[in-house]
């Protein structure tokens, strides 16, 4: 396992061996459009810091991971990629500030790989603001709407299944096996009342309201006691609870409702971080007591199972990874993480990175932004590797629509296959 | 210092006289910040309110709640706003900042009364709510709820200085009442002190009443008229000494 020692000491070194990495990326060079005669400059802005680190280190080492390998192959029509990355903690004012400095002062040819609904909300009227620029946000690992939908729907291409997609889905599943009183935790932010109106017009689809709902805040540690939340659910008296928030805030949920009585399914969205949230509410437990705390617990997902390696893409992302091992630059990490082999948000990023790539082949040996929205509708049905094709057009600037569910079995994230069975009022 | 008996009663006069003009000034002071301070308060906290209406028109009806709540999460960065909510045309609540959930206070409340209101709620504190209608009340509501406990700090802040400022004057006016008085009194001493020297008393220390004798003053005065009447009968004359010629009544 890597430690965060381990990782920062081949953070150097990978930046030293490599200097396509994204803080070697020069501006100047860039002479205002991101490109050079060698190189593609993205911006990207994540988490690399604070209790949601996971998910931006994740998502960068899945997309670096792909980059390296194309880049080792040459590049795109010639060009290595570049990332230019700047952490926000998730936090949108940090967000916003990196996003011009990417903008204004490195001149990045896109941006790339936000993480977060808070922060790309925030970020969406920037782009309208400067969208003389032609500047795009690509594949932000956020399934909420403002991004999907006018005003800002332009400005952004999405892969992912959108959160109104993964809390209708649960829904509908939920109903389906007789959970009809269905309560939401979630952030109090733009991401958490995205979820939440999700999970609200899934219910009304089906003549119900939401049983209740309790909130926490942005940045909660596992380490927080969400007893309160707990008890307010409780008195809804829920058959179920949708959890919209990251990996820490619903690890320390899940765990207080498994302490406080409350034994209905925990779902999750897939920005939770599976992994991570996995790995906090097992670590340091014996087997028996670590099941009792996940085995309510289904997690919704936008990627399939890392484990499967029938998918091609799968098998592609597993052999890639542990090729380059990839890590973020150690400026970056200045907090304890351990990295994940493989995860769904890396296995996201990795699937971003294939497609940019793509993108990019698309526009030539001259790209320019102007070009970029033609490119991308040029895209159709595109087979990734994952068994369903993407496609983009005018009207369609989301990728993918599948969403999976998956369980914990046996330590780790399995699909789940029959809810019947596994979360029936019965059981 | 030593206060003489007969202006002990008017300095304690001025003393008082003096804590209840402080005393109703400050509480005229408090009453005025309180009220200027809560009705700009109130003013700020309705012009908050009515800025996130307009901005949440083109929201509720054309966008989603994503963005309305981003659009709230920022003016909650503004100092003194400790909650915001908005609900719908139904009295649904489509989004607010509460954690960790709405309080049972506004959730048994109208959610559509747009009249400012106090609230003291667990959690949160004591607050002053206001709210403004969506495009007239149509498309719902904006609640926002100010921090009272801000308003009281100033107004803690404004007493607290009209109190430091009150009771600098009032030293400085019960130090310079005592003066004064004691610079009245002190002559009257020395006029007493010759007296009793006259009198051949022997519980006054001796005082040749030299320096009072030489007053132009009232105590001048009564002092030239003890010794007068301390002479023996056949050395007084037929007059007494003249009194003051300010004092002499007109003829």
């Amino acid at each position: 396992m890597v430690t965060r020692r381990a990782l920062v000491g081949s953070g150097i070194a990978a930046g030293a061996a490599t200097p396509w990495l994204g803080l070697r990326a020069s501006p100047a060079a860039a002479g205002g459009t991101g490109v050079t005669d060698d190189e593609i400059v993205l911006g990207m802005s994540a988490a690399f810091s604070g209790p949601s680190r996971g998910l931006g280190i994740e998502l960068y080492r899945g997309a670096t991971a792909y980059f390296k390998e194309a880049n080792g192959q040459g590049g795109v029509n010639g060009r290595r990629v570049a990332l230019k990355i700047y952490d926000d903690g998730y936090q949108p004012d940090p967000c916003v500030k990196n996003t011009m400095t990417l903008m204004l002062e490195d001149q990045v040819f896109l941006l790339f790989g936000y993480v977060g609904t808070p922060t790309v909300t925030r970020v969406l009227p920037m782009l309208k603001k400067f969208q003389d620029r032609s500047m795009f946000l690509f594949f932000p690992f956020t399934g909420a709407q403002p991004q999907r939908e006018p005003p800002y729907g332009a400005f952004a291409f999405n892969l992912r299944a959108s959160y109104a997609q993964e809390t209708g889905g649960l829904v509908d599943n939920f109903v389906n096996i007789g959970r009809r009183r269905i309560a939401v935790f979630y952030q109090a932010d733009a991401y958490g009342r995205s979820g939440w109106a999700g999970v609200r017009a899934a219910l009304r689809r089906h003549g119900e309201t939401i049983a209740g709902e309790a909130t926490y805040r942005r940045g909660s540690k596992f380490t927080s006691v969400m007893r309160r939340q707990v008890e307010i659910l409780k008195k809804a008296d829920p058959q179920a609870v949708i959890c919209i928030g990251a990996y820490a805030a619903c690890g320390a949920f899940a765990r207080d409702a498994v302490d406080l009585g409350l034994r209905v399914p925990i779902a999750n969205l897939s920005f939770v971080g599976s992994e991570n949230m996995l790995k906090l509410l097992t670590e340091g437990r014996p087997p028996e007591e670590s099941a009792r705390y996940t085995d309510l617990l289904v997690n919704s997902q936008v990627v399939p199972s890392y484990e499967d390696t029938s998918i091609p893409v799968v098998t592609e992302y597993r052999e890639l990874m542990a090729r380059h091992d990839p890590v973020p630059p150690a400026e970056l990490v200045t907090e304890d993480y351990t990295p994940f082999p493989h995860s769904f948000v890396s296995l996201e990023g990795f699937l971003d990175a294939k497609l940019m790539v793509e993108v990019l082949r698309r526009l030539g040996d001259n790209p320019s932004r102007e070009g970029l929205e033609a490119a991308v509708f040029t895209v159709r049905d595109v087979d990734l590797g994952l068994g369903e094709r993407v496609s983009f057009a005018p009207d369609r600037r989301q990728g993918l629509e599948r969403v999976y569910y998956t369980v914990v079995e046996e330590g780790r994230f399995v699909l789940l296959d029959d809810w019947q069975s596994r979360f029936s009022l019965g059981v | 210092m030593k206060i003489k008996r007969l202006f002990q009663k008017t300095l304690f006069g001025i003393i008082a006289v003096f804590g209840l003009i402080g005393l109703s000034t400050s509480i005229l002071a408090v009453r005025t910040v309180n009220d200027h301070l809560s009705d700009e308060y109130i003013s700020n906290s309705q012009n908050i309110a009515k800025t996130i209406a307009d901005s949440s028109v083109d929201i509720l009806l054309n966008r989603d709640l994503a963005t309305l709540q981003s659009l709230i999460d920022q003016f909650l960065g503004i100092q003194g706003i400790k909650y915001i909510y908005i609900t719908n045309e139904s009295g649904e609540y489509m989004a607010h900042t509460f954690v960790p959930g709405i309080p049972e206070e506004i959730l048994a409340g109208d959610p559509q009364n747009t009249e400012t209101v106090n609230r003291s709620l667990p959690g949160i504190g004591d607050c002053v709510e206001v709210g403004s209608p969506i495009l007239a009340g149509v498309a719902g509501t904006v609640h926002v709820g100010m921090d009272r406990g801000l308003i009281n700090l100033k107004i803690q802040r404004a007493i607290g200085q009209q109190a430091w400022l009150i009771g600098v004057a009032f030293i400085i006016g019960v130090g310079a009442a005592i003066w004064f008085v004691n610079l009245a009194a002190n002559p009257i001493g020395q006029v007493l002190a010759y007296a009793a020297t006259l009198a051949g008393s022997t519980t006054q220390p001796v005082a040749s009443g030299e320096e009072v004798l030489a007053r132009k003053d009232e105590a001048g005065d009564l002092a030239r008229l003890f010794q007068f009447f301390a002479r023996p009968a056949s050395e007084r004359g037929d007059a007494a000494p003249d009194a003051s010629p300010q004092d002499k009544a007109p003829s």
